[in-house]
C-alpha cells in the first residue's frame, strides 16, 4: 500500500488546499451574535451548510461573498485576505453568489440578466455570449432564455439565480438555499449539477433539506446560534444518527438532530459564553 | 468507406439535376462519408449555373463558423455550442441551397458541410457534460444574438442603473415636460425661477436612487462582483448626469425669459451639489449624504422663500440670482465642484469599505 505511492490508479491522498479558510470570524448584527469565533476551511467540493433558522448561516454565506463585512476575525479566499480592497476584486471575478433573496429589472430577459452579471463579474466580453447559453443550460432553461424574468415562476426564478452564479465558472461558489422553490425533479437535476460543479470548484450550499445534503455533499457543516456545531461527511452524521438515535425519518435527520443535541448539552451546563463577548476590533 | 466510388457520368447528372431521386439519395448518403467524391461533386457542381451563388453561400457559411470559432476560443462551452453551429450551418447551406437552385445543386449542401467540417471535427470527440434528460438544449442561435455591431450598446445600456431604468427618468421627464407646459400652456411666466430652484436636486436624487441596497434591486448580486463599489457608482452617476443636464437645460432654455437667471445657470450647482454628495457618501452612506445636499439646497433656496412677504417668486428670483447670478457665484460652484471632486478622490477607499453588518 505504501510502496508505489505514485501508481496513476491511486487517488490522490492528501486533502487538496483550502480555497476558503475562516479564522475567528465574528459577525454581529446590532446587539445579537450572528457568528462567533468561527474557524472553517473549506477546499474543492460540495460543503453543505446546515442549522437551524437563524443559525448563522446566511451571515456566514454574505462574509464569504465578500458583501458583508465580519465585525472580527479573518476570511481568506484563494490564498487572499477579503479585507485587502486591492485583492478584493481578484477574488470576486472568481466568486458566484446566489442570495437568498435577490432582484432583477423588470424588462431583463434570461439572458440578458445573465449576461449582465457577467458583465458585472468582468468577463471578456466575447466570452459572454458563449457562457450565458452554457449558463442557462446548465439550470435548465435553455428554452426560455429569452423570456423575461418577471413572467417566470418562483422555482425558475430561483435557477436563473443558479445560472449568474456559475457563468464565471467560479472557483469558490456560494449557494444560499439554491432549492427553496424547486420541485423534486428539479432538485435531483441541481443536485447532478452540484456533484459537476463540485468535481472542479468549492460549493458551499446552505439548506435545510437533509435530502440534498444527503445527496449531493461530500462534507456538512452544522451551524447552531452562530458556532460550528459539527463537521464530517454525511455518512459519519448519518452513522452518529444510527448510534445516538436521535428523532427523525432520515438517517442524516436523525444525525442532525443528534450532533445539535451533543452540541447544545454542554452549553446549556456552562452558559453562553458568547453574549459578553465584545467586538473584536 | 466502401471503395465504390460515383462514377463521372453520375456526378456529372447528380450535379445537371437529371439524376433520379433514389439514385440522389443514395449518392448523397455516400458523399456524407467519401471527401473525394464530395470533393468531386462539388466541383461539378461549382462548374454549372448555380455555382456563383453556391459559392456565395459557401463564404457565408465559413464565415460564420469562423466567427463563432473565434467567439467560442477559450470557453468551456466549446462542446454545447459547436453541437448547435453544426445544426445551424447544416440547415443553413440544405435551404440556402434548395432556394438558390431549385433542382440540380443539392449536392452542394454535403460540400458545403465538409467544408465547415473542420470547425467542429476535433472537438466532437469531447464528452458533453451530462445532462438528464428532462434538460434538453435546444438548437437555437443564441450565440449569433449579438452581432459585433451590438455588444457596446448593450454595455452602455447595463451602466445605467436602476435610476435610468426605473421611476427616475419618468420624473426627470415630467419636470421638464411639466415646466414647458406650464409656462406655454398654462401661461406661467415665473416657471424658469422655479425650475432652476429644482433642477440641482434631480441629478442627486438620481445618484440617490442608483446605487446601494435601498435602491438596487439588483445590489445583493452586484456587491460580490468586482464592479462593485466606485467604478458602478461613477458609471452611474455619469449616466444619472448624460440625462439630466441637457434635459433640464433645453427645458430652461424653451422657458419664457424673465428676468431669471440664465438656463445653464444651474449646471454648475448640479454638478457641485452630485460630486458633493459621492464625496460625502464616503463619510456616511449615499443615501444619508444625497438627502443632506439636496435637503440643504432646497432649505436654502425655498425656505426663505415660502415665509417671504413680497410673494415667493419674487423672493425666489432674489434668492436665485445671488446664488446663481454672476461670476462670484458661479465661480464659487466650480470650485466647491472642484473641491468635492478633490476630497471623493481622497476618499476614495472608503467605497470599497463592505457593508456593516
Amino acid at each position: 500500500m505504501s510502496t508505489a505511492p505514485h501508481t496513476a490508479s491511486r487517488p490522490v491522498p492528501e486533502a487538496p488546499a483550502a480555497t476558503v479558510r475562516t479564522t475567528g470570524l465574528h459577525v454581529r448584527h446590532r446587539r445579537t451574535v450572528a457568528l462567533d469565533s468561527v474557524d472553517l476551511d473549506f477546499g474543492p467540493g460540495v460543503h453543505g451548510l446546515l442549522g437551524p433558522n437563524g443559525a448563522g448561516k446566511t451571515s456566514l454565506i454574505r462574509v464569504l461573498a465578500t458583501v458583508a463585512e465580519p465585525s472580527g476575525g479573518r476570511v481568506e479566499i484563494l490564498g487572499h485576505d477579503t479585507r485587502d480592497h486591492r485583492r478584493r476584486g481578484e477574488v470576486r471575478r472568481h466568486l458566484g453568489y446566489l442570495p437568498q433573496d435577490f432582484g432583477y429589472y423588470p424588462g431583463f430577459t434570461v439572458r440578458e440578466f445573465v449576461a449582465y452579471v457577467a458583465w458585472l463579474k468582468e468577463m471578456p466580453a466575447d466570452r459572454v455570449p458563449a457562457a450565458v447559453e452554457r449558463a442557462v443550460a446548465r439550470v435548465g432553461l435553455a428554452d426560455r432564455v429569452d423570456t423575461k424574468v418577471r413572467r417566470l415562476s418562483g422555482g425558475m426564478i430561483r435557477r436563473v439565480g443558479i445560472a449568474q452564479a456559475v457563468v464565471n465558472d467560479p472557483r469558490v461558489l456560494l449557494l444560499d438555499e439554491p432549492t427553496a422553490g424547486l420541485d423534486p425533479e428539479q432538485r435531483v437535476e441541481f443536485r447532478e449539477l452540484l456533484r459537476e460543479l463540485g468535481a472542479s470548484s468549492t460549493v458551499i450550499v446552505s439548506t435545510h433539506l437533509v435530502e440534498d445534503v444527503a445527496a449531493a455533499c461530500t462534507e456538512v457543516t452544522l451551524v447552531d446560534a452562530g458556532r460550528v456545531a459539527y463537521r464530517g461527511t454525511p455518512l459519519a452524521l448519518a452513522a452518529l444518527g444510527e448510534s445516538a438515535g436521535g428523532p427523525g425519518d432520515h438517517p442524516i435527520e436523525r444525525g442532525y438532530t443528534a450532533a445539535l443535541r451533543a452540541h447544545r448539552a454542554p452549553e446549556a451546563r456552562a452558559g453562553r459564553p458568547s453574549a459578553s463577548e465584545g467586538a473584536a476590533r | 468507406m466502401t471503395g465504390w466510388h460515383a462514377s463521372d457520368h453520375l456526378v456529372t447528372r447528380y450535379a445537371d439535376g437529371c439524376l433520379p431521386e433514389s439514385d440522389a439519395w443514395s449518392l448523397e448518403k455516400h458523399l456524407e462519408s467519401c471527401v473525394c467524391c464530395a470533393l468531386r461533386v462539388s466541383q461539378a457542381v461549382r462548374a454549372t449555373a448555380a455555382g456563383p451563388a453556391l459559392a456565395g453561400i459557401r463564404e457565408a457559411v465559413l464565415a460564420d463558423v469562423r466567427e463563432t470559432a473565434r467567439t467560442d476560443t477559450g470557453t468551456a462551452a466549446r462542446t454545447d455550442l459547436h453541437g448547435t453551429t453544426r445544426t445551424h450551418t447544416g440547415t443553413a447551406a440544405r435551404t440556402g441551397v434548395h432556394k438558390a437552385t431549385p433542382a440540380g445543386a443539392s449536392g452542394a449542401a454535403p460540400a458545403a458541410v465538409s467544408a465547415a467540417s473542420p470547425a467542429h471535427g476535433p472537438v466532437s470527440g469531447v464528452p458533453t457534460p451530462a445532462r438528464p434528460a428532462g434538460f434538453p438544449a435546444r438548437a437555437r442561435l443564441g450565440a449569433h444574438r449579438w452581432p459585433s455591431a451590438g455588444p457596446r450598446t448593450v454595455r452602455v445600456l447595463w451602466a445605467l442603473g436602476p435610476a435610468v431604468r426605473g421611476a427616475w427618468l419618468p420624473a426627470v421627464l415630467l419636470v421638464a415636460v411639466g415646466a414647458v407646459a406650464l409656462a406655454h400652456g398654462a401661461g406661467f411666466a415665473d416657471a424658469r425661477p422655479w425650475l432652476l430652484a429644482l433642477a440641482p436636486v434631480v441629478p442627486v436624487a438620481g445618484v440617490a436612487l442608483s446605487y446601494g441596497p435601498h435602491a438596487d434591486p439588483m445590489h445583493e448580486i452586484t456587491a460580490a462582483t468586482p464592479s462593485a463599489g466606485l467604478r458602478l457608482v461613477l458609471m452611474r452617476t455619469a449616466a444619472v448626469l448624460a440625462v439630466s443636464l441637457p434635459l433640464l437645460t433645453l427645458a430652461g432654455a424653451l422657458l419664457p425669459s424673465t428676468d431669471a437667471p440664465n438656463a445653464a445657470a444651474w449646471l454648475l450647482p448640479g454638478l457641485a451639489l452630485t460630486l458633493a454628495s459621492l464625496a460625502l457618501a464616503g463619510y456616511v452612506g449615499l443615501r444619508a449624504a444625497t438627502a443632506v445636499t439636496g435637503g440643504g439646497w432646497l432649505c436654502a433656496v425655498l425656505g426663505p422663500v415660502l415665509a417671504a412677504p413680497g410673494g415667493p417668486t419674487y423672493e425666489l428670483g432674489l434668492r436665485l440670482s445671488s446664488y446663481l447670478g454672476g461670476a462670484p457665484a458661479q465661480g464659487g460652484w466650480a470650485a466647491a465642484a472642484l473641491l468635492s471632486a478633490a476630497l471623493l478622490a481622497a476618499r476614495r477607499p472608503a467605497f470599497h469599505f463592505l457593508e456593516k453588518s
